[in-house]
């Protein structure tokens, strides 16, 4: 056992990181909960302490609940895409494509990842444009019409044209992470499940996924806490509106917090993310621990 | 080994089947299904951003009239009008906070790492804890409280403001990374310097961090994709334009730019093409790069 | 184990440590600062000032550039650190800056409610002194613009433009499809009925952000509902909305867009809708006379347009039970910040940016009203400005637009649900209903 002074010394090592998480992380924390509890705005001369006044807002807020439901869809919608799909392209690529012609296709499909979201927003704002945007142009031009539609400025698809722009952002960068965690699968399992008359689909089951999992629950957790903190996307795109149709969680915040002037209200919304994001990460922990004791 | 090559036999579609055994023309149609689909892929993401290169050069009235074709003249001006919109500024103030939060990021999350991983820290439980705690913690949830701290610290509508908070809000994640990978590093390497007489100081920056270049860059890389995509805290902490970062930068542009919509897309290509090149080139390290670290 | 236990009871103390230390939200302002010093004393001007305006709009911000280089030339010691932001991003932008305390020397206000918010925080300095009715510099102004700068009998504001809001027609389709300017709101419907017939787009209409259809109700509202009862809805602190007018408003704006509107208009900006106005699409366009210059030669229209149009008050319904003769208008103007500390250069600054002179360039420059009176002659300002500017002397009223006169909660409601009116999603009670409750929950945040 060191002498304690040594033992303290050791401490340095964890200081920087401690002191900016507690400042900049955790304090926030615990002092947007005080602040929920507060009726107050970036103009309010004396804040009014209102107790759970804030939380019964929101639970009486369809705003609020239509934000949480676009959050959800967003989640179910990333699942769908960037993990269920992203792992059959990535499967794809692995079996079906020629080595070359196989990292070029990678390389394509990655570069979404790499433009920055704001710019794919802007992009993608001019794409759902129902004047000159690509969209309604290329149905158009395929005799469709009757499908065009002001994507952003309808509320039946406001939000899923901005959850669409968001799989196109992403599928190509989950599939590659996916790519590698396949490529580590060793090939005699392949084999084996070939011997015994597997074919492409069923070693794909048998084999691919199961061997995959540790990557499968890392983009689990990545995507559905995405989803929870989308904010950028749906800022640059639609705002929330119309009519506050395509409002998530963190953009409701906002507006409540700095254009309704009710900064107590947003701290509290705020509050309800931190408590989905913790306990969903809660879970997560759980569960992997409980199937790394498995394993 | 990690490889980025596949070790199986490299087969051309569907190859090692043969073409003639039964049930070949099921699997004929699937390959065509199979390739029909990556080459809708591929055209899903290229013409997008083929259409946003072409539109630049277009004027308002071309580009409603005809959002397909190539554009009639190449009119420079359009990136002339972008670049004086102040979007080189935006790029630069982007990538300074990126590469400074890059390094302070991976610095002190792998001094801390380290510390925990070899080092006899007291509470050495909980403060594990703490740290990995603050992977729950979402960046919109700490916005308003923050506003007070940051003013009352003097740091806010600087980039000192992003850098910090860029920096302690990816602190646990990429602890995370290296503590991962550093368990898996073998004890008696450095163990055999500390006899040696080396400190753990002196261990750290000769021995531990070249060991640790994978994962470092695959933090590096993972860093650097946040940094340059954050949205929120540059929205709030920023407020003079010669300040703003890429993301923010570009919706405010647009929204002086309100209809000239050809002078945006320029906008919008000069600050994604850089990117785009950039990863071009370097694309094997980069990929390599990413995955490398996480494989473990 | 102990061990735990320790950090725990550790964090604890901690948390709760922090949850002492801090003070109230906003505690750490002291909102009663003696008011600042606002006539400059030194002969010689030097300093910093900042400001912020929402002019960032390529075809206005050259102007106010140009105000503050020429300060800076006749003033060598002062610097002008002149911010300019979108007319959207404005909206939250000077919040945050209140929020942080970081409020510039001088910065814009839309009038109503939005500027009175600023003074019952404290954020803005009195000016009456200076601007006041019966000061030199007052006296130069247009008494109505003055006046919507005042809360409280005092002056806070200095107006730098007059607006109003305008039905704009293209004189041409109107001869061809054989239409006359409409005197009813009646009138109106139909004759946006005849010109649907004949091909056009009766109304070219953009409501991306919300504030083009609040325009619309601004006027529907004034007509249909008396002043007094407004004025009282309109107080955060009195606000019911209960009066029968209200909703029928919506109705009529349900109307209009049934009538006169293309579908999707949610989706539209509103410079995109003054494009298809101005290629000639559309017969009709609702817009600011600020934006008049916009349908000049001068100011980039095509010459078909430019030289064939007019503009007519968006006329009240038949039996309308509120200000017929109100018209839809407020100044834009700047504040104070009453914790700035070059208040009295601030003032300085804006005597200058509304001396005649500027007043005139201003209209010259960007086709804008000034709120100081006798500057816009022949030669500066065109036809239709000159016409603009009788019809505002002779306006009985002014309704402020509804999204700033009212506090942000009603106007939230408003925005929204007009929104939903257009794409047919809520019905005028809906919409009433959601306005109602804001209204109570304005009151008690006010009150």
């Amino acid at each position: 056992m060191a002498s304690t002074t040594t033992r303290l010394r050791g401490l340095v090592w964890v200081v920087p990181a401690l002191a900016l998480l507690g400042i900049f992380v955790y304090y926030p924390i615990v002092e947007n909960i005080r602040l929920s509890f507060y009726s107050w705005n970036a103009f309010s001369p004396n804040p009014v302490f209102v107790g759970l006044q804030n939380y019964t807002d929101a639970a009486a807020d369809p705003i609020f609940w239509r934000s949480l439901r676009n959050n959800i869809a967003y989640a179910v919608v990333s699942l769908i895409c960037q993990v269920g799909f992203s792992l059959c392209l990535a499967a794809v690529l692995e079996e079906f494509v020629h080595q070359k012609l196989r990292g070029v296709l990678r390389v394509i499909y990655f570069i979404p990842a790499v433009i920055s979201i704001t710019v794919s927003g802007i992009l993608f704002s001019f794409i759902y444009n129902p004047q000159f945007g690509l969209l309604n142009r290329l149905l158009g031009a395929m005799g469709l019409e009757r499908f065009q539609h002001a994507w952003l400025g309808e509320q039946k698809t406001a939000i899923w044209s901005i959850i669409g722009m968001s799989q196109w952002q992403s599928i190509g960068y989950t599939a590659v992470l996916f790519v590698v965690a396949i490529q580590r699968i060793p090939r005699e399992l392949y084999e084996a499940a070939k011997v015994d008359g597997a074919g492409a689909v069923r070693s794909f089951f048998s084999v691919t996924i199961p061997m995959v999992r540790e990557m499968t629950t890392l983009l689990i957790i990545l995507t559905v806490s995405g989803a929870f903190l989308v904010f950028n996307e749906v800022m640059v795109m639609t705002a929330g509106g119309p009519s506050d149709s395509s409002q998530v969680l963190g953009t409701w915040l906002y507006r409540n917090a700095f254009l309704a002037d009710n900064m107590g209200y947003a701290s509290a919304i705020a509050t309800v993310i931190f408590v989905l994001t913790f306990a969903f990460a809660i879970l997560q922990i759980l569960v992997s621990r409980r199937r790394r004791v498995e394993i | 080994m990690t490889a980025v090559t596949s070790t199986s036999a490299s087969t051309p579609i569907a190859a090692n089947r043969a073409t003639r055994g039964p049930g070949w023309i099921r699997r004929a149609i699937a390959q065509l299904f199979v390739g029909l689909i990556l080459v809708l892929l591929v055209l899903a993401v290229i013409y997008p951003l083929l259409w946003m290169v072409f539109s630049s050069f277009k004027n308002n009235s071309e580009l409603f009239a005809n959002p397909w074709s190539l554009p009639g003249e190449l009119r420079w001006g359009n990136f002339e009008r972008a670049w004086n919109a102040g979007v080189v500024r935006f790029f630069v103030n982007s990538t300074l906070v990126t590469a400074a939060s890059i390094v302070t990021t991976t610095l002190i999350s792998a001094w801390a790492a380290y510390g925990l991983v070899r080092v006899n820290v007291p509470f050495s439980g909980p403060i594990t804890g703490l740290l990995l705690g603050g992977l729950m913690v979402a960046p919109t949830v700490a916005l308003i409280p923050l506003f007070g701290l940051l003013q009352r610290l003097h740091v806010y509508d600087s980039v000192w403001a992003l850098l910090i908070l860029y920096t302690a809000f990816r602190i646990p994640f990429t602890t995370f990374l290296i503590r991962a990978y550093l368990i898996d590093m073998p004890r008696e390497m450095d163990e055999a310097a500390y006899v040696d007489g080396a400190t753990r100081t002196q261990i750290f920056w000769r021995l531990v961090l070249p060991v640790c270049r994978p994962i470092l860059v695959s933090a590096a890389l993972l860093q650097a994709l946040f940094a340059w995509n954050e949205f929120a805290f540059a929205l709030v902490f920023i407020s003079n334009t010669e300040n703003k970062t890429l993301p923010v930068g570009l919706m405010d542009m647009q929204s002086r730019l309100l209809t000239e919509w050809p002078v945006q897309f320029a906008g919008l290509t000069m600050a994604a093409l850089p990117m785009i090149i950039l990863f071009l080139i370097g694309q094997r390290q980069f990929l390599r790069g990413l995955t490398e670290g996480m494989g473990k | 184990m102990t061990h735990r236990n320790r950090t725990t009871a550790l964090i604890a103390v901690t948390a709760a440590g922090a949850l002492a230390a801090c003070g109230g939200p906003g505690t750490a302002t002291d909102k009663t600062s003696a008011a600042p010093q606002l006539t400059a004393s030194a002969t010689t001007k030097e300093g910093t000032l900042s400001i912020i305006t929402k002019f960032a709009d390529p075809k206005y911000a050259p102007y106010f550039e140009k105000v503050a280089t020429a300060y800076q030339s006749a003033n060598p010691g002062v610097k002008v650190d002149l911010q300019q932001v979108g007319d959207q991003p404005f909206k939250d932008k000077i919040r945050v800056l209140s929020a942080s305390k970081q409020l510039p020397d001088i910065y814009f206000s839309w009038a109503g409610d939005f500027a009175n918010k600023f003074v019952r925080a404290g954020l803005a300095a009195d000016l009456t002194s200076v601007i006041g009715p019966d000061t030199d510099w007052g006296k130069t102004f247009s008494p109505a613009a003055l006046k919507a700068f005042q809360y409280d009998g005092k002056s806070y504001g200095v107006p730098i433009n007059l607006d109003a809001k305008y039905m704009a027609y293209n004189t041409a389709i109107f001869d061809k499809v054989g239409v006359t300017k409409p005197a009813t709101l009646e009138d109106l419907l139909s004759t946006c009925g005849t010109l649907k017939a004949a091909g056009y787009t009766p109304i070219a209409f953009g409501n991306q952000y919300g504030w083009p259809a609040i325009h619309f109700m601004t006027q529907l509202n004034a007509m249909d509902v008396p002043e007094a009862t407004r004025s009282t809805d309109y107080n955060p602190a009195t606000g019911a909305f209960t009066d029968g007018g209200y909703a029928k408003a919506l109705e009529q704006f349900k109307q209009i867009n049934d009538a006169c509107f293309e579908s999707g208009s949610n989706g539209l900006s509103h410079e995109t809708a003054q494009a298809n106005f101005l290629s000639g699409k559309a017969a009709m366009h609702f817009l600011e006379s600020v934006e008049f210059s916009g349908l000049t030669e001068k100011g980039g229209a095509p010459a078909d347009l430019a030289n064939n149009w007019d503009f007519f008050r968006l006329p009240p319904a038949g039996d309308a039970a509120g200000d017929k003769g109100a018209l839809t208008g407020a100044p834009d103007g700047f504040m104070v910040n009453s914790a700035s500390k070059n208040a009295a250069l601030a003032v300085d600054f804006l005597k200058f940016m509304t001396s005649k002179e500027n007043g005139a360039t201003m209209t010259k420059d960007i086709g804008w009203l000034s709120s100081v009176q006798g500057t816009a002659t022949a030669e500066n300002s065109f036809p239709q400005l000159e016409t603009a500017l009788k019809d505002i002397s002779s306006a009985n009223s002014f309704a402020i637009w509804l999204d700033t006169v009212t506090n942000a909660e009603v106007a939230n409601a408003y925005l929204s649900g007009v929104q939903g009116i257009l794409d047919g999603s809520q019905t005028p009670a809906d919409v009433m209903k959601g306005v109602q409750s804001a209204a109570e929950k304005a009151k008690k945040s006010v009150g």
